[in-house]
């Protein structure tokens, strides 16, 4: 064998299980979904019906599609400032505090975000019933509570799910930010310092110009993560009461395995996969005007 | 200056401190709410008072049910707790059976009653009648005084007891065999709960499934660990040492793959494993997790700091890419792969999306799947819900209170540098 082919049927054997993978978990699926999404497709029934853009006509006319997408922008922007702005204090005062309790707190603020999002809803499924424990503080301190889950009044139910999702996720930043801080060289607040800045004006004028990029990506991060929420959904609400939880994967994954319409089910993938990706794009370039 | 300095890292200490404290309160009620009996935590059912016997006597007698005789009285008793149960004796036995409800024999420690009797008793038997009419009735060991008026405590061995579903009791029964025929007086029947108790995980790892949704999460997890270690440290290897055309758009599309979301692949993968036959088996989880874009990124930017000297000296000395592989880069790899198989772990571990599409029996759900679902069966019972949740999180808790470390400094390394 020729030293030149021996190399290449090296790089091939190495890259074979990944190339193997990606054919069949990821590029066949992509491309095939996106082919279902021009068709009738029942998924129990194998004959497919071409049937062009209807799928996509249909969504945007679909009341409980436009709604899910309605709530799931309502959770992104409800969530994201949230999350955010308490991964910031609690790096920014982690990073103030230079003592071997780091760790402990460290680790204990990013527990949560290890923990299934299953086992964070159950908890919360608890905490948020007629008896649990919200209802039990808020009656300690003299408000009328109603004797039913906050899950179950269409009123309170996203937002009772936003809360429990800054409380499951803002750690997991934390740690991003609380590294993005540590990068910052200790003799530039010296030098502020010296130069007579006030704390508040090291914040603005210091630390948070120097963790930009690391919130950058945060933010982008967050928003992707956020647009896909079903677990809490599945298991919390199922999309109730009254599609008032109602999400874009939510409903995808109702409208493909509940209702088994995986032509309409792939054409709503593809919409969420263009929000996705439109997003990514603005803020990749917001990221990276900032390096420039 | 330094009291000022000192003073806000105190303060900085207690913001944090209550913080934390606000923030872990979810698992703390978690794992205490776990070990009550009944109720939930504000309201822990420590003791259920069955019968005081203040009922008419026609709602009573859908309650309880007298033992070898026909029919029972209720009259004024002297001991200051309005009505009291009278029960005659025929062929020196007599008893009561008192409903009360749906209960688990394992979690319950002890009856008690008040009972007024002038003669002592010869043999007292505990009895329970289950959902299914079976009844069984054994002696146990009585705390009385007789006497007027003795708080009587009879402590549950439910390891005697056989022939009844011990996890779904109707009725208790309480048998006196005396030596003469007597009349007696019974009041306040009450049961007292095991507090705390264990006896919830039990119920959840043995009756639903759990520990078959353990096992089959642990089998689906270690397969997906160690795919990945192999499987992405051979791409990343290439991608970090070789040179060939088109590794640039190879890599490109590997970082681009990262960025699907799994919702758009979901239904060509669910036609594909129909089509293979994996619907509801465990090759259908493994298969497609065995290789991942992000596992191949990381151990890149790894194997990329190894001093390059390193394989060429080992090629000067005539060892070929899997020597070099194998016995130089995987092992001076191992932090950037101890790093990769903790994640793969928790990702794999806490995934319910993917099982729970591609998998429907018992037999094949993880850990995730059961407890999602276990949710719709078992609305209201709290403990065990808790029970459930912590067993599928302790797994997670322990892991990452082992490698806190490593799980941390990989997760920044993992997004920073991307």
């Amino acid at each position: 064998m020729k030293p030149k082919t021996k190399k290449r049927v090296t790089v091939l054997i190495f890259l074979l299980p990944w190339i193997i993978t990606f054919f069949v978990f990821e590029l066949y699926p992509l491309l095939y979904s996106l082919f279902v999404s021009f068709t009738k497709y029942s998924g129990l029934n194998p004959q497919t019906t071409f049937i062009g853009l209807e799928n996509y006509a249909r969504a945007f006319q679909d009341e409980v599609f436009i709604k899910s997408v309605l709530n799931t922008l309502i959770f992104v922007a409800g969530t994201l400032p949230f999350t955010i702005a308490i991964a910031i204090l609690i790096a920014i005062l982690l990073n103030h505090l230079n003592l071997k309790f780091n760790g402990l707190f460290k680790a204990g603020f990013f527990l949560p975000s290890m923990i299934s999002m299953v086992v964070i809803s159950m908890i919360w499924i608890y905490m948020y019933s007629g008896t649990g424990f919200f209802n039990t503080v808020l009656h300690f301190f003299g408000f009328a509570v109603e004797e039913r889950s906050w899950l179950a009044n269409q009123n309170t139910a996203l937002g009772s799910i936003m809360i429990m999702d800054v409380w499951a996720s803002f750690g997991y930043y934390m740690i991003l930010i609380y590294a993005g801080l540590q990068n910052i060289p200790y003799s530039v607040y010296e030098a502020a310092r010296i130069d007579g800045a006030k704390p508040i004006q090291i914040a603005f004028k210091i630390t948070i110009p120097m963790i930009r990029p690391t919130l950058f990506f945060v933010i982008a991060l967050n928003t992707i993560r956020s647009f896909q929420i079903f677990t809490e959904v599945f298991t919390m609400t199922n999309g109730g009461p009254r599609n008032s939880t109602e999400t874009i994967v939510h409903y995808l994954y109702r409208v493909s395995f509940r209702n088994y319409e995986m032509g309409y089910g792939s054409a709503i993938a593809y919409i969420l996969l263009a929000i996705i990706m439109t997003i990514t794009l603005i803020q990749k370039r917001a990221l990276r005007s900032d390096y420039l | 200056m330094k009291t000022k300095k000192t003073f806000i890292a105190k303060l900085n200490i207690f913001i944090l401190t209550v913080l934390l404290i606000l923030s872990l309160i979810p698992l703390a009620l978690t794992v205490i709410t776990s070990i009550v009996p009944e109720g939930d935590l504000f309201n822990i059912t420590k003791e259920v008072e069955l019968s005081d016997f203040e009922l008419p006597p026609f709602f009573l007698t859908k309650k309880i049910f007298p033992i070898e005789s026909e029919k029972f009285d209720t009259v004024d008793g002297d001991n200051n707790s309005g009505k009291v149960l009278q029960l005659d004796t025929k062929d020196c036995v007599t008893g009561i059976m008192v409903n009360i409800g749906d209960v688990d024999l394992n979690k319950i420690k002890e009856f008690t009653f008040s009972l007024n009797t002038s003669q002592k008793i010869k043999t007292f038997y505990l009895g329970f009648k289950d959902v299914q009419g079976m009844q069984e009735f054994l002696p146990a060991e009585l705390t009385y005084v007789s006497g007027k008026w003795n708080n009587a405590i009879v402590h549950v061995n439910a390891d005697k007891y056989v022939v009844v579903d011990k996890e779904h009791l109707n009725f208790v029964g309480l048998k006196f065999e005396f030596e003469n025929n007597e009349k007696i007086l019974i009041d306040n029947v009450t049961l007292r709960y095991k507090f705390p108790t264990l006896w919830n995980y039990k119920n959840v790892l043995q009756q639903n499934d759990f520990a078959r949704y353990m096992l089959n999460s642990a089998i689906v997890s270690a397969c997906h660990v160690f795919g990945n270690l192999i499987f992405c440290s051979m791409a990343a290897y290439v991608f970090a040492r070789k040179k060939f055309r088109g590794k640039e758009v190879l890599f490109a599309i590997v970082l681009s793959s990262m960025m699907i979301p799994l919702q758009v692949k979901i239904i060509p993968i669910f036609k594909l494993m129909q089509f293979l036959g994996w619907i509801d088996t465990l090759y259908a989880l493994i298969a497609p997790g065995v290789v991942t874009s992000f596992g191949i990124f990381f151990m890149r930017q790894y194997i990329e700091q190894i001093p390059f000297e390193l394989d060429q000296s080992a090629y000067v000395d005539g060892a070929n890419d899997f020597k070099i592989f194998t016995k130089i880069i995987m092992p001076l790899s191992t932090p950037a792969l101890a790093v990769l198989a903790i994640n793969t772990f928790v990702a794999s571990w806490n995934d319910l999306y993917m099982p729970l599409i591609l998998t429907s029996s018992n037999n094949t759900r993880t850990v995730q799947v059961g407890l999602a679902t276990f949710n719709r069966m078992h609305q209201v019972a709290w403990p065990e819900l808790m029970a459930a949740s912590s067993v599928a999180g302790i797994p997670i808790i322990i892991i990452f209170l082992i490698f806190q470390k490593k799980i941390i400094s990989g997760m920044v390394e993992g997004a920073v540098k991307y």
